[in-house]
């Protein structure tokens, strides 16, 4: 896994006085599941489209399998997936209509297109005018699918599906993982990405705030602590390194604590205590502590 | 050209064509109806000689004689009747092509299909340009076919010279409208400014030939290459507006095709 397929460097694009990004270096390796986490207005959707060739950047590059992503977009969108946000589709045209016009563009992909919605429970007869809102997602999914192309770009894949579904998709991206191909796709529902996702990217305010591992984000070592006193309560638990989020209502108080516990159970050794409880925190807590919630983020 | 995409587009647009054809047909066929009732009203023919000569003009004649099919016809069709509902046509088709697909996001879904947008514009416009031709043919036809069953004697070298005039002028309005469908974000906006334009263009061929000050006003509209009473009396092509219209066709088309290729396609 050490080809990369997606390469930006200071990738920069603004909306008048707007940044939509700014100086983005991503970069996702061949073959991985990349999950791309921001809240709403952070740049995922900029960022996909800079990538598809929809935007004209301001500053920087993108790489896209080898290929300038603005010059060399039509043999780029040949090799590419795309699933737009809020998928658009034609109101008169029947899901069958769809599939079968998109492989007109490709040559290729009417079968696999079939088979996917049948996999996903679409009835294709009818027109989209008549569709639900999970119906056109799931057209939309088979769209970026059905050509079984090397990298999927993908904005917000799962929106609007039930967890079944929800499931189904996952196993199909699992599925085009295992076959050689790339995924990246944007999300702002943490737990999604947890489960599925070899690496995660964080952006906010247009800016790439980091890239971790999944695993090296759970490894954080950040903990939900609740101790119960029978007697006396430290009052300089707050000063203990790694310890934030402190709240005490009597003798109960409640910490997050990031790094070594060992400090925490030596200094509470020395009171009385009623109750010790040590969680791990979730994947949300630890995203939120390492990189914080910052302007229009929505906590997740 | 995509083939792909063409099918598609006549597939979206083949019924509102023939509506507007029928349409069309339909208007020859009361005019050409009731023509023969209005060569015989000298009443209505004295009436309209004391009309002033503004109005003749700003219908497309030099004078307002209903005893000529040809100039019966310029006056009542083909001199203004005929511009509004074909460019109604026109505006309607061209503000879908790229500004009404940006709006609804299949724009989007479009551009991510390995097609380059030039030829994603020049598929759409060989779609429009086939419709105008297929409308002006038909109307022609029309005339011809209801001339002959209410015993008319048309013209038919006069309506055939004229085809490719109207088509000529009808590729000038598709032009700036195709380009300020590329321009502009908003579908509304494109109607409008194409509208605009369009009326700018007949007010100031309107001006140019009340106003002997203002002559030279009328070279730079379209409406002065468009000339369908004297063509329908020569029965001879006017090669030169020809050309002059279909070349700012093509020029405004070459624009839009600049301008799409560096847009950004955020809906």
């Amino acid at each position: 896994m050490d080809k990369k397929v997606i390469i930006t460097e200071s990738l920069t694009k603004h909306y008048g006085k707007v940044v939509g990004v700014e100086k983005l270096a991503l970069e996702v390796f061949e073959g991985e599941l990349f999950g791309y986490l921001g809240p709403n207005g952070a740049g995922k959707t900029t960022t996909l489209r800079l990538l598809m060739g929809m935007l004209r950047p301001d500053g920087g590059t993108a790489t896209v399998l080898g290929l300038d992503a603005w010059k060399d977009s039509v043999a780029v969108n040949a090799e590419v997936g795309y699933l737009p946000g809020d998928a658009p589709l034609y109101e008169s045209m029947t899901g069958e209509g769809h599939i079968r016009f998109i492989a007109g563009f490709n040559d290729h992909g009417e079968k696999e297109g079939l088979r996917l919605a049948e996999r996903l429970g679409l009835e294709l007869d009818r027109k989209v005018s008549g569709f639900s809102r999970g119906m056109k997602q799931k057209l939309a999914l088979i769209l970026a699918l059905m050509k079984k192309p090397p990298l999927l770009l993908m904005d917000e894949p799962t929106s609007g599906l039930d967890p079944l579904v929800q499931q189904t998709v996952y196993e199909i991206l699992n599925e085009y993982r295992e076959d050689g191909s790339t995924v990246l796709f944007s999300s702002h529902n943490l737990p999604e990405v947890e489960k599925i996702c070899d690496r995660v990217g964080v952006i906010r305010e247009g800016h790439l705030a980091g890239t971790e591992r999944i695993e090296d984000l759970r490894n954080k070592r950040l903990r939900n602590v609740e101790i119960i006193f029978s007697g006396g309560v430290p009052e300089d638990l707050g000063e203990l390194p790694g310890v934030t989020d402190l709240e005490r209502a009597g003798n109960r108080v409640q910490l997050k604590l990031k790094g070594e516990i060992d400090p925490l159970i030596k200094m509470v050794a020395r009171y009385k205590v009623a109750d010790f409880s040590v969680s791990h925190a979730s994947l949300e807590d630890v995203f939120l502590e390492f990189y914080g919630r910052g302007k229009g983020g929505d906590g997740s | 050209m995509n083939w792909n995409l063409v099918r598609k587009t006549i597939s979206d647009r083949w019924r509102g064509t023939a509506i507007y054809a029928g349409a069309l047909a339909a208007y020859v066929l009361m005019l050409t109806a009731m023509f023969p009732s209005f060569q015989k009203m000298t009443g209505v023919k004295e009436m309209l000689e004391n009309y002033p000569e503004s109005m003749s003009r700003f219908f497309g004649v030099e004078s307002i004689d209903i005893t000529s099919f040809n100039n019966f016809m310029a006056m009542e069709l083909l001199g203004l009747m005929f511009v509004i509902i074909v460019g109604a046509f026109v505006f309607s088709f061209a503000r879908y092509m790229v500004a009404g697909e940006l709006r609804d996001g299949t724009l989007e879904l479009l551009l991510a299909q390995p097609i380059q947008r030039w030829k994603m514009l020049t598929s759409k416009g060989a779609v429009l340009l086939a419709g105008i031709v297929g409308i002006v043919l038909a109307t022609v036809l029309s005339v011809f076919a209801f001339g002959a069953a209410f015993g008319i004697d048309v013209s038919h070298a006069g309506f055939l010279a004229y085809a490719p005039v109207a088509i000529a002028l009808f590729v000038a309005i598709a032009g700036y409208s195709i380009l300020f469908s590329t321009a502009l974000y908003r579908p509304r906006w494109v109607v409008m400014a194409s509208v605009g334009v369009t009326l700018g263009f007949y007010m100031m061929n309107f001006a140019a030939t009340s106003s002997q000050s203002l002559e030279k006003l009328g070279y730079f509209t379209i409406f002065h290459y468009y000339n369908p009473l004297k063509v329908l009396d020569s029965g001879s092509v006017p090669v030169g507006d020809v050309l002059v219209l279909l070349g700012i066709g093509a020029a405004c088309f070459a624009a839009s095709i600049y301008f799409f290729q560096r847009k950004d396609i955020a809906s």
